[in-house]
């Protein structure tokens, strides 16, 4: 409905008509410097930490709530220097006198702001979305929500700094409330578990491969939506609109709150689904790290080989999320339980942070050998005092034999203080089937932590 | 003076009072304007420019009734539709220094809640006017002092406003440009009510039709500009005709106040 307000002097309705000073604004105000600012943060950001999103839909979707740290308080800023423009630049005076209601103009450059900073970010993102794509291996599970309401998110931060930029009338409250920004969201970092982080954009890089509800997500959506409204009306001074936004708000945010935290979230079964090998030892990994399946073979299938008969050796590699492929339908995997690594002839190996950018190769190979060393480490429980040297040099011994480093050349004289090489040397010049039943009974002296086996075992090289 | 009828009133102001804090800047003020073109002269302080922005509807009379364009300044909805057809130009005038003129204007036309199809032209229209058409893709920060107000006028002249307020518009003028400024004016002046506030004495001679000459806050006279200029036939001090009328009429303003 229309009132007489409503129409202009030719009797025709006042039209919002944003798209003329959209488009100004976009190309002369704070907009531009802010895409710049969005895009290179977004590099930034991707470039620092390529193993938590690469070759994994929803590990870059879920990268982008990570980076909402940086990005949020980037767009508080923005928000806070263009909304402070009118006072900077003397304009308050004229614009007052002109009829178009005042949240117009605060809106049109809210939504330039969060328009530009957002096509900064997703050129960003759209870079890595190339790469990713390049080698992706699993692209369902709703992923692009979390995008989604992740830019939500980022709109309602811009909302955020226009409140301030209006409110405080000084140059620096943009940096200001940047850095303000900064530190608050790190805060719900420590409410480890609890539906009221469903309230920050900011998120873990662990959501990667869980099943977060549509319901969820919209209600995550509902929550920025309200959130920017109320923050925007309270920019406008406009009391009832934020009043009802503010309501909105408040009652989105109470589900969310009480609702079940980041680590009651169950896995996405086809994320989790394994895939395996068909030649040698078996190694399974995740679908969603299918792409890595071809690196993480050829390191992991020569020790399978090596350990092939030993008693107590696992058979088989498999990457700890395809554990949660076998939950229950409604079953909630609790990632802080984490499985042990050795169980039932399977070695678990995490494969968190492995993906590179191009999604070839490892980040970390030794990351993987070492979760191998594990078999050989003593289950010992050292109280007091430092074990005994000897139990650590057998160890190195089992740890160097499992890896299949190289005994020292034939013929070759071991230096006398290196006496770790010559019993390596030594184990080596046993006959291969008299090394696997001493690496047997070492496994089975370590898993007891049976010191005085591990110390006997020292000795048979010696 | 209280005017007790709108009829042909474009202003029509009756015992306005404006204080900020405690200092009374304009107490009782009556004051009636229409089409043609207006000065507003008055020593520094007077209240010229408390005047100007009462009337541009950014700052709150205390007390006293404000009707401009028919419409009473606390009527909401009269409000809007009376800064639909209001122009307004303050004496310290900002900018957006990145916008080329063109946007400048046109962001203006937007506010002014032009509608969409006519912006364009009436945007041209307000450059070709102010005589900066053919700088209107330059941008704001590169342009002069003078270029500046010029463009400050063509904002405030976009929506062909029925009321125009320009606080000391000539500042940073040169001499052509106040010539052609002061024909602006006179164009200007057909069809709408122009309230120009100035030092500048000959702009008002030249320009105006009708002068009102405030003094501590109060109008100490308002008539033609003939007028002005007979009451300093015989005293008054300084160079033109029209500045001995403006002396003599504040030093009689003075004598008479208790």
């Amino acid at each position: 409905m229309s009132g007489p307000d409503d129409l202009t002097t030719d009797g025709r309705p006042a039209r919002l008509a944003v798209t003329g000073p959209l488009r100004v604004e976009l190309r002369r105000g704070t907009a531009p410097a802010t895409a710049l600012v969005m895009f290179g943060a977004g590099v930034w950001m991707l470039a620092a930490h390529p193993e938590d999103w690469g070759g994994r839909w929803s590990g870059l979707a879920s990268y982008l709530r990570v980076s909402m740290l940086v990005l949020c308080a980037l767009m508080v800023a923005a928000g806070a220097w263009q909304a402070g423009r009118e006072r900077r630049r003397r304009m308050a005076e004229m614009l007052d006198s002109t009829p178009r209601p005042a949240w117009q103009p605060l809106v049109v450059a809210w939504l330039a702001v969060s328009l530009a900073g957002t096509a900064g970010l997703l050129l960003a993102f759209a870079g890595a979305a190339v790469l990713v794509g390049r080698v992706a291996t699993y692209a369902g599970g709703g992923w692009w929500w979390t995008i989604v309401v992740g830019l939500l998110g980022l709109w309602a931060a811009t909302a955020f700094g226009v409140l301030i930029g209006r409110t405080v009338p000084l140059r620096v409250a943009a940096p200001i409330a940047g850095l303000f920004t900064y530190v608050g969201l790190a805060i719900p970092g420590y409410l480890e578990g609890s539906g009221w982080n469903w309230l920050s954009p900011l998120h873990d890089n662990l959501l990667a491969g869980l099943r977060l509800p549509e319901g969820l997500h919209l209600l995550q959506a509902g929550w920025f939506v309200a959130l920017t409204g109320t923050l925007l009306a309270l920019a406008a001074r406009m009391r009832m609109a934020a009043l009802v936004c503010g309501v909105l708000a408040v009652a989105v945010a109470v589900p969310l709150g009480t609702g079940p935290g980041r680590h009651r979230l169950p896995a996405e079964p086809g994320a989790a689904e394994p895939v395996c090998t068909t030649t040698g030892p078996e190694v399974c990994v995740a679908r969603m790290n299918a792409f890595l399946l071809d690196e993480v073979a050829p390191i992991t299938q020569p020790v399978l080989l090596r350990l092939t008969g030993i008693p107590g050796a696992p058979t088989r590699a498999a990457d700890e999320f395809t554990q949660r492929a076998d939950a229950a339908p409604g079953r909630v995997v609790d990632p802080a339980d984490s499985p042990r690594w050795l169980r039932d002839g399977t070695l678990w190996l995490s494969l968190d942070g492995q993906p590179t950018a191009f999604g070839t190769g490892l980040a970390r190979p030794d990351w993987l050998r070492s979760q191998f060393s594990q078999l050989v480490y003593p289950r010992c429980d050292y109280q007091r005092g430092d074990p005994d040297q000897r139990i650590y040099r057998t160890t190195s011994v089992a740890d160097d034999w499992l890896f299949g480093s190289e005994a020292p050349p034939e013929g070759a004289v071991p230096l006398p203080d290196d006496i770790q090489a010559r019993s390596l040397a030594r184990l080596h010049a046993l006959p291969v089937d008299r090394q696997r039943v001493w690496f047997g009974a070492y496994l089975a002296a370590a898993s007891r932590c049976d010191v005085p086996r591990l110390i006997g075992l020292w000795e048979e090289l010696w | 003076m209280t005017v007790g009828t709108d009829i042909g009133l474009t202003v029509n102001v009756s015992g306005l009072r404006v204080g900020y804090g405690r200092r009374v800047v304009l107490d009782g003020l009556d004051l009636a304007l229409t089409p043609g073109v207006h000065g507003l002269l008055g020593p520094n302080g007077a209240g010229k420019t408390t005047l100007i922005r009462v009337l541009a509807t950014v700052a709150r009379p205390e007390r006293g009734r404000v009707r401009l364009l028919d419409g009473d300044v606390t009527d909401r909805a009269a409000l809007r539709r009376i800064r639909r057809r209001l122009g307004y130009l303050p004496q310290d005038f900002g900018f957006y220094p990145r916008f080329t003129v063109r946007e400048f204007v046109e962001y203006f036309a937007w506010l002014r809640e032009l509608p969409r199809a006519e912006v364009p032209l009436a945007v041209d229209r307000a450059l070709d006017r102010v005589g900066l058409l053919d700088r209107a893709d330059d941008r704001m920060k590169h342009l002069s002092g003078g270029m500046l107000r010029r463009a400050g006028i063509a904002q405030a002249i976009v929506n062909d406003p029925r009321l125009l307020l320009l606080d000391e518009p000539t500042a940073g003028l040169d001499p052509e440009q106040r010539v052609e400024f002061r024909a602006l004016l006179r164009e200007l002046g057909v069809d709408a009510c122009v309230l120009v506030s100035t030092h500048l004495v000959e702009d008002v001679g030249t320009a105006c039709s009708r002068v009102s000459l405030l003094d501590g806050g109060r109008l100490a006279f308002t008539g033609t500009t003939e007028e002005l200029v007979a009451a300093g036939v015989d005293g008054g001090s300084g160079d033109s005709p029209i500045e001995r009328g403006y002396t003599a009429v504040l030093r009689g303003a003075r004598a008479e106040r208790p």
